[in-house]
């Protein structure tokens, strides 16, 4: 006879917990408890049958593995909620004996573990423990930046005290900092509930979520407390994920924190970079140089430049040369940059396009613009965002805080100006006269400066999410904006994409319809004036090889279908033979010979695709039924879509079509 | 005032005359004899009272070296009377001066027109702290671990330390770490109704922009809109239901009501019945049945009746079993139709999202509570704006965080409970002003 097995000795009886019997057994509070799973990364989990765990088990009790509680047991953290626990105690007791003093010294104590000889409890080993590899934790950092980004942008209130946002915010600097060093932001999204940024970190895509400024309202449903515990875990790992980060791009950390600045509201520029190099162990600076960086003076280094050029130009006497110190000075500047310049050969000349920097590199996109942000834009966003993407230099309005490179909006070396205010209709007429522009220090409404590019924000995000400056004429203010469309959304095959010409994106079929339809309406408006010519066309090309049948905007497709076509012509010869013999004219079918090539294609490729189909139903047989069944659902769902994409197609088709009518 | 009274019994400490043995209850602390001691300390006492231990005085001031008789003394004091010995007592007064009462000395008014330095209180606690300190021992402290600047790097190849263990404690079994169970590795079960593991953050569509593609946007309001609808005609169904039923309790109300009116009225009519008065002129006619033999024609007769009824039961379960077969077939059908579509479902879900949907969620959750509904994140057509200036944004992100937090099974629900339930106190009147006794 088989062992008797005893009744709640083995199998889920053994294998789960409940919550109540956890935190006995742990012996510290639900909320201590609560925090110990938080931080441990224990969670609430499912038996097969709750019957079968416990007898008295209700549908609300919640579950844990019996083997992580018991591993929970093992905790340092466990004896620090153990010691605050009798702390209380202790502060109880002596305010009940009204010792106020000696419970404030208690507490104070507490609060000094490293004066008193007392343990420092810390959630350090808690993150080698979760995460065993810097990858791991990378891939849990989308959550962990949310939640911070999220905190850094709370109003302070009690439940989330003012020192958890000052943490938070400068957490998320210094990680925006590395962004911008490494330049591995990749794409950002402005969405209606705040803005999405997706970086790329050793490998790993990281996608986080921003939330606008001065938009949190704080609603009471939410427990702040486990929220805290959270955030308090996420802190630790985002300062430790910092710190590796620094250390692999050479950078020391914690980074030089600017207590007075980032009173004044300078965000980013509040931190300095210090750099290690690890030979010498030499520090050097590099701050968010807005351009002018932290050597000599700007003025200085500008008239001694001057001068030198001057020198050189005297000695020389040759403007060529000139030309080819400003260039290797140029050169010198960024070393790394290889793209050649298209410079105006005479002075005066016309200002050339340069050639932009293909979407391979990030870092340079916008090297060499100067912005300046008005004040109705979104800074904090801006600034990260042009500063990740290579740019230099950044001015905005003093209104939006410290750290900019210029509060003049009049400066002269500003080339993009990010505005986001309506055209006023009533001050354009009175005051449109660019003349006094120079003179003047403040602009009237609608004024510009000239020869800077006026931009609305949404131009940033679509130059950085399609890799390539666009074209600023779509996003001039008080213009339309084209749809910001979402750069995560991967275009699928086939699927209709409005950013990409019709031509690549439509199927042979339409293709050809679309072109008979054309041939159609051309053909009805040649026939109503020569038929007769018309007819002579048919006999020509029927004599006539394939080749000079097929168009030139036919090239593209293939050209298997020979032999159904030497058949046609068999016929038609045939046809033509049995003219002559009656001694009729050629009995063509009044088609214009295009037309007729291509329907016949057209015909072709019906016939082919309904090969296919049959092949397919042929190998559909072959499948078990559940594999067959499967496949006919993507195929129905597939063709819905398709069905939509092709009648966005054809009604961008129409528009075109009658945009090119208009303009001819 | 209560009259004080003078302890009953002696004061001293309880003694023993004589200690002939150290052991047992005797030589006990309180029975050992310790009067010559208090005698001591009292008559020390006395000498303080009276002006000073005779023994640390002066002999000078004990004694005086008389030579000489003074003639004077009998005249300067006339010979005292021996007075009573009450007034004697009441009398006397003692060297020591008296207690102060004052809190400060009263001679201490004048001063030299110098403030004296105020003192540092340096146990001194304020209000505010000591509310806080009340909230800490009542287990509300902020953080109980310390966020300090990253200064390592937990991630790199940390050397193993060398176990520096004598060579003679080397038998000695190495301490085991505690082993990580498997079970912590499992990732949190996920809420959504598909059960695919629910991303942080979701890869947003183009729909959510907040200057959408329009096709894009048309998209997201129509589905928005028909779970909206869905969601109110639910709301309405649950109102008809609940108006029908309530209807349904008033009629069925009225009905009994009206039924027990009838009974009412009809009481008196129905009476004669109850009691047993039924008209007259019925009689008890019973046939009784002769027994008899049964004719073989009758015998034919239920014979020839069996024989029928058992055909007709056979034909019946024949067409019955007919019936079944017919039906295996459709229900084989029905079944292989309801395995397609299962399967085609699970097709669906397996093939079209990779990441859970977290609006579907499932139907068991964790805890008492249930999750709380997705804030619908749409901005309106007549809201919708191209300027990011004007953007108004949806949605809250703290709700989000926290929803995302419990979808994707990390915690259980937990709702807020804005005030403590309290002990209900039950109010009562005393009745002892009433306890008393008429003589």
């Amino acid at each position: 006879m088989a062992k008797i097995k005893k009744k709640g000795q083995s199998g889920q009886a053994k294998n789960y917990i409940t919550r109540t019997q956890a935190v006995k057994k742990l012996q510290i509070s639900l909320p201590d408890f609560r925090k110990l799973c938080i931080w441990k990364g224990i969670y609430p989990r499912e038996p097969r049958s709750r019957k079968k765990v416990s007898k008295s088990a209700t549908a609300s009790t919640t579950f844990y593995y019996t083997k992580d509680i018991q591993y929970l047991q093992h905790e340092p953290l466990l004896q620090k909620f153990r010691e605050q626990k009798v702390l209380e105690k202790k502060i109880s007791r002596a305010l009940g004996r009204g010792d106020v003093g000696d419970a404030a010294r208690l507490e104070r104590n507490a609060g000094r573990p490293d004066q008193t000889g007392k343990p420092r409890y810390t959630l350090h080993h808690v993150i080698r423990e979760r995460y065993p590899t810097f990858i791991d934790a990378i891939r849990d950092l989308d959550d962990c930046l949310s939640m911070l980004f999220l905190f850094a942008n709370l109003p302070s209130t009690t439940a989330v005290p003012a020192k958890m946002i000052a943490r938070c915010e400068r957490l998320c600097h210094e990680f925006q900092h590395y962004l911008i060093t490494s330049h591995s932001l990749r794409k950002s999204f402005l969405s209606i509930k705040g803005i999405y940024y997706q970086a790329n970190i050793q490998g790993e895509d990281v996608l986080w979520l921003v939330p606008y400024k001065f938009n949190q309202r704080v609603v009471g449903d939410i427990d702040f407390r486990i929220m805290g515990t959270f955030v308090e875990f996420y802190m630790t790992l985002l300062g430790f994920v910092n710190y590796r980060l620094y250390s692999s791009i050479g950078l020391k950390y914690p980074p030089k924190f600017d207590q007075t600045k980032d009173e004044k509201g300078a965000e980013l520029a509040a931190l300095t970079l210090e750099g290690v190099n690890l030979a010498t162990n030499e520090e050097t600076t590099k701050a968010i140089t807005n351009g002018e960086g932290h050597g000599p003076d700007p003025k200085v280094q500008a008239e001694v430049d001057k001068l030198v050029k001057k020198l050189r130009t005297e000695t020389n006497g040759d403007k060529v040369d000139e030309e080819m110190a400003e260039g290797e000075d140029e050169d010198e500047e960024k070393a790394t940059d290889a793209i050649d310049k298209f410079e105006p050969a005479a002075p005066g000349g016309d200002v050339l396009p340069q050639p932009t920097y293909s979407g391979n590199d990030p870092s340079k996109l916008f090297a060499n613009c100067t912005f300046f942000l008005s004040r109705e834009t979104p800074r904090q966003s801006l600034e990260f965002i042009l500063r990740a993407f290579g740019c230099k230099r950044i001015g905005w309005d003093s209104i939006l805080g410290e750290g900019s490179f210029t509060t003049d909006e009049s400066d002269p070396s500003i080339t993009h100006q990010i505005v986001d205010r309506p055209i006023i209709q009533a001050a354009t007429t009175e005051e449109g006269d660019g003349e006094d522009n120079q003179t003047a220090q403040k602009l009237g409404p609608n004024q510009r400066y000239p020869g800077r590019i006026y931009v609305q924000p949404q131009w940033v995000w679509d130059c950085v999410n399609d890799e390539e400056l666009k074209s600023p004429e779509l996003y001039a203010p008080g213009a339309a904006l084209p749809p910001h469309l979402s750069p995560f959304v991967k275009p699928m095959q086939g699927q209709y994409d409005p950013t990409i010409p019709l031509e690549e994106q439509q199927t042979e079929g339409e293709a050809l319809e679309a072109e008979i339809e054309d041939a159609k309406v051309e053909a009805e408006s040649e026939e109503e004036d020569s038929e007769v010519e018309n007819d002579m066309d048919v006999a020509d090309d029927n004599d006539d090889d394939e080749e000079e049948d097929s168009d030139a905007e036919e090239e593209k497709e293939d050209e298997e279908d020979e032999d159904e076509d030497e058949d046609e012509e068999v016929l038609q010869r045939q046809r033509e033979l049995e003219a002559e013999i009656s001694g009729k004219a050629v009995k063509s079918k009044q088609v214009d010979p295009k037309l007729k090539a291509k329907l016949d294609k057209k015909k072709e490729l019906e016939r082919k695709k309904k090969e296919e189909a049959e092949d397919l139903e042929r190998a559909k047989g072959m499948l078990s039924k559940k594999k067959r069944k499967l496949f006919e659902q993507m195929q129905y769902t597939n063709k819905k879509k398709s069905t939509e994409d092709m009648k966005l197609r054809s009604k961008r088709r129409r528009l075109e079509k009658e945009k090119a009518a208009g303009k001819a | 005032m209560p009259v004080l009274k003078a302890p009953a019994g002696n004061t001293n400490a309880p003694s023993q005359y004589k200690q002939p043995s150290r052991k047992g209850k005797k030589a006990w602390r309180k029975n050992v004899d310790v009067t010559d001691v208090t005698k001591g300390l009292d008559e020390l006492n006395t000498q303080i009272i009276k002006g000073g231990i005779i023994a640390e005085k002066d002999s000078a001031d004990l004694f005086v070296l008389d030579v000489k008789g003074d003639a004077s003394i009998t005249k300067k004091f006339p010979k005292i009377k021996k007075g009573l010995k009450s007034d004697e007592i009441l009398a006397a007064r003692s060297a020591v001066p008296a207690v102060p009462m004052r809190k400060r000395p009263a001679h201490d008014k004048t001063t030299d027109g110098v403030l004296p330095a105020k003192r540092q209180r340096k146990d001194y606690v304020s209000g505010k702290e000591l509310s806080r300190l009340k909230k800490v021992a009542d287990g509300q402290h902020d953080s109980t671990i310390d966020i300090v600047d990253a200064a390592f790097d937990p991630w790199a190849d940390q050397p193993q330390p060398e176990p520096e263990k004598a060579v003679e404690l080397a038998f000695l079994p190495q301490k085991e770490k505690p082993k990580k169970p498997k079970t912590l590795e499992q990732q949190s079960i996920s809420l959504s109704a598909n059960g695919k593991p629910i991303p942080a953050v979701y890869v947003p569509k183009g729909g959510a922009s907040y200057n959408p593609d329009f096709t894009e946007y048309r998209e997201r309001l129509i589905e928005e809109s028909e779970k909206a609808v869905e969601a109110e005609k639910k709301r309405l169904a649950e109102l008809e239901a609940e108006r029908i039923k309530l209807e349904a309790a008033v009629r069925s109300a009225a009905e009994a009501e009206a039924a027990e009116a009838r009974a009412d009225l009809s009481e008196w009519e129905d009476d004669s019945a109850w009691e047993g008065f039924e008209s007259a002129g019925e009689e008890l006619s019973v046939k009784a049945k002769r027994p008899r033999r049964k004719t073989q024609a009758e015998r034919n007769r239920i014979k020839r009746r069996k024989e029928e009824e058992r055909r007709l039961k056979h034909e019946a379960a024949m067409k019955a079993k007919n019936a079944q077969a017919e039906r295996i077939k459709q229900i084989a059908l029905e079944v292989a139709e309801k395995e397609r579509q299962l399967a085609l479902e699970k097709a669906e879900f397996s093939d079209a999202e990779e990441v859970g949907d977290d609006e579907k969620l499932r139907r068991k959750q964790f805890g008492r509570y249930r999750l709380p509904e997705k804030d619908l994140e749409l901005v309106l057509p007549d809201e919708l704006q191209d300027s990011l200036r004007l953007l108004k944004p949806e949605g809250n992100l703290l709700k989000d965080r926290y929803r995302s937090m419990l979808v994707r099974g990390k915690m259980e629900a937990r709702r807020k409970i804005p005030f403590k339930r309290l002990a209900k106190t039950k109010i009562t009147e005393k009745w002892t002003y009433k306890d008393f006794q008429l003589a």
